[in-house]
């Protein structure tokens, strides 16, 4: 009897913990549904009940040339950003991962300081500093000062997994005849893989997000997000609605994208240290 | 002062051409840290020498000088008669096998195997030839298209070594490469690693802290201790004539007793201890009345006095037995509260089934007995 009844209550107890979780995720998740079901609405009052089918938000946003601009610029500069991030911070993670040397206390501390920054204060400061050497309001300067917003997260990922490598293994290469050089190509490079590849998808996420200190800098070529922003401004209708289906449906992309190669990265991991 | 240790010998005449290392005078400090304190060590081509040691007497720093990981503060390192003290590592061609075997995991074992070859141009075929030889010579042709992740730790090791050899160097680093291997692999793979050392005919540099390993496989032991050379001699040197305190005590199943001589005649001489008088052999080094001297008897010399000649004994209480194999190993403590290791064949003891707490006098033969003396001050 009474182990009966536990098992009732247990029963009880995980159907709460199921219930709770899906209120949880319902709540959050739910706006996201609105917003991606109300961008097929044929009504402009995103309000039930339902008149209709339509993709004529999509075909408004395609028409109108401005976001489409944008996600170009977005398109060339994320991508392109992460990507410097990465090399920077793969060569700053390495330094700072194998070599003993003067300052090296306050350069990592250096390295972290653009994440620390409200991105208010960067963007204007940014802004500031680039009009100085006139190269405010392009798409370079967007580059620039993502570029170092980027870094830390870089160089943390790919120090994550640099400090996994043992050190034999690099020292082993020189001792075959590699030069420091080969080593790092083809030893280092091979090992770090896994971090570089998860550091250029944060980057990029992070850079394709980034709102503030674009805002200040791009000027007449505007990213996604700034774009976005001003076209709001304007038009207060579903074709919203639609750009944030397209945003979220990016977003899930590469998320997912992250995840197929970072879970792998884990579990490999997992599986190493239980060999050893 | 460290130039007057008696026991660094440097017995080897032969000239520098007929010799695949020679360390000379290797000193390195850190900072006020001693951790290889004046070197001198010579490898004969093909020779296979054991450096043995506990873990921070400088036996790994030592290798790594070798290979070019870690600078000398002084000395030469010379690779078959040429200085290669100031070479940096990957230009010296002297692989090493590492303890942890330190292979890279993004390639398979064809790929770890021919590392060394693809850092210079190398004809291809004659890469994939030379990566079979050495597959075949470790029986690893099966195995050439493994991940390392699916390799076991015998198969791991085979690779490093595979991966070492195949530069043709003319000596071989092993910094204590068994460690990581179950032991029943362990004694298999010193028979291989002999025969392999024997085929190839390279010198084998050999670290390890396992006497067993040093003395089955090597041609030369060298003892370290503190970063100090102790003694250099062939494992029966080393066995039956330690040369210092620490060798006695690090090496073997060694009893050591302290005493003083009382009697000098051409033949022997007397010591007395605290368990009684005690017979050594007159060897070459001088000894002077009431000097005093540390007595070594090695376990295995020793009997209990019913089955054996009575020339040296003492007496002691049986206080426990462990059965090795088919040797029996005695723990016995003398009135002194001394303990007392002694080590039979079992056939020899099954006759005489001696209870625990039994008193029994152990005797030995006075050839048996090693002098050694007053422990220096530096020492431990």
């Amino acid at each position: 009897m009474a182990i009966q009844k536990k098992q009732g209550s247990d029963r009880l107890l995980a159907l709460a913990g199921w219930a709770y979780l899906l209120l949880g995720f319902g709540f959050l998740l739910l706006p996201i549904f609105a917003l991606v079901l109300f961008s097929f609405e044929d009504s402009r009052l995103p309000t039930l009940p339902w008149t209709g089918w339509t993709l004529k938000w999509y075909n408004f946003l395609l028409s109108d040339g401005r976001l489409l601009e944008a996600l170009k610029n977005s398109l060339i500069v994320s991508p392109l950003a992460a990507a410097a991030a990465t090399v920077i911070g793969f060569f700053a993670a390495y330094a700072l991962n194998r070599f003993e040397f003067w300052g090296k206390k306050f350069l990592s501390i250096l390295l972290i300081v653009p994440i620390l920054i409200p991105p208010l204060i960067m963007g204007v400061a940014f802004l500031g500093l680039l009009s100085r050497v006139n190269l405010q309001g392009q798409l370079l300067s967007v580059f620039l000062t993502h570029v170092v917003i980027l870094i830390p997260t870089a160089i943390a990922l790919i120090t994550i997994r640099l400090a996994q490598m043992p050190s034999d293994i690099e020292q082993a290469a020189w001792n075959l005849g590699a030069s420091e050089w080969q080593a790092l190509f083809r030893v280092v490079l091979p090992w770090s893989i896994p971090g570089i590849a998860g550091a250029w998808l944060l980057s990029f996420t992070f850079s394709f997000d980034e709102f503030v200190i674009a805002w200040f800098v791009s000027g007449f070529q505007p990213t996604l997000p700034v774009a976005i922003y001003s076209f709001m401004a304007f038009n207060l209708d579903p074709s919203l609605n639609a750009i944030g289906t397209i945003i979220f449906a990016l977003s899930i992309l590469l998320l997912v994208g992250v995840e197929l190669l970072l879970i792998p990265l884990l579990l490999e991991n997992r599986s190493n240290s239980k060999q050893a | 002062m460290v130039l007057s240790q008696p026991h660094t010998q440097l017995s080897e005449t032969n000239p520098a051409s007929s010799h695949d290392l020679e360390l000379v005078d290797i000193c390195k400090y850190y900072g006020p840290l001693m951790v290889l304190d004046q070197i001198n060590l010579n490898v004969k081509a093909g020779e296979f020498v054991a450096i043995m040691g506990p873990s921070g007497c400088g036996k790994t720093t030592l290798l790594r000088v070798i290979a070019g990981l870690e600078g000398v503060s002084q000395g030469h390192v010379l690779l078959r008669g040429q200085d290669i003290t100031g070479l940096p590592v990957n230009k010296r061609n002297t692989p090493l096998v590492w303890q942890s075997f330190a292979l890279f995991p993004h390639l398979n074992v064809r790929q770890n195997i021919a590392f060394g070859l693809t850092l210079t141009r190398h004809i291809k075929a004659e890469v994939q030839q030379r990566v079979q030889e050495a597959a075949v010579m470790l029986n690893l042709e099966p195995l050439l298209d493994r991940r390392i992740s699916q390799l076991s730790g015998g198969q791991k090791q085979r690779v490093a070594i595979a991966r070492a050899l195949v530069t043709k160097p003319n000596i071989l680093l092993l910094d204590e490469p068994m460690s990581a291997l179950d032991p029943h692999l362990r004694i298999r793979m010193q028979g291989e690693l002999k025969r392999l050392q024997q085929a190839l005919s390279i010198s084998f540099f050999y670290v390890t802290h396992n006497q067993n390993e040093a003395f089955s496989m090597a041609d030369k032991v060298v003892v370290m201790n503190q970063g100090r050379i102790e003694q250099i001699g062939t494992p029966s040197d080393i066995y039956n004539a330690p040369a210092t305190h620490f060798v006695a005590e690090f090496v073997g199943n060694n009893n050591l007793f302290e005493g003083e001589v009382v009697e000098i005649n051409n033949q022997t001489i007397q010591i007395r201890c605290a368990q009684g008088l005690i017979q050594a052999p007159y060897r070459d080094r001088p000894h002077q009345i009431g000097e005093r001297v540390t007595v070594v008897v090695p376990a295995d010399r020793m009997v209990i006095a019913s089955t054996g000649p009575i020339e040296n004994s003492i007496q002691a209480t049986l206080r426990a037995r462990e059965f090795i194999g088919s040797q029996v190993i005695y723990y016995l403590e003398t009135s002194t509260g001394q303990e007392i290791k002694l080590i039979q064949q079992q056939s020899l003891n099954e006759s005489l089934n001696v209870p625990i707490n039994a008193d029994l006098q152990l005797s030995w033969k006075v050839e048996s007995t090693i002098l050694l003396g007053e422990r220096s001050v530096d020492a431990p």
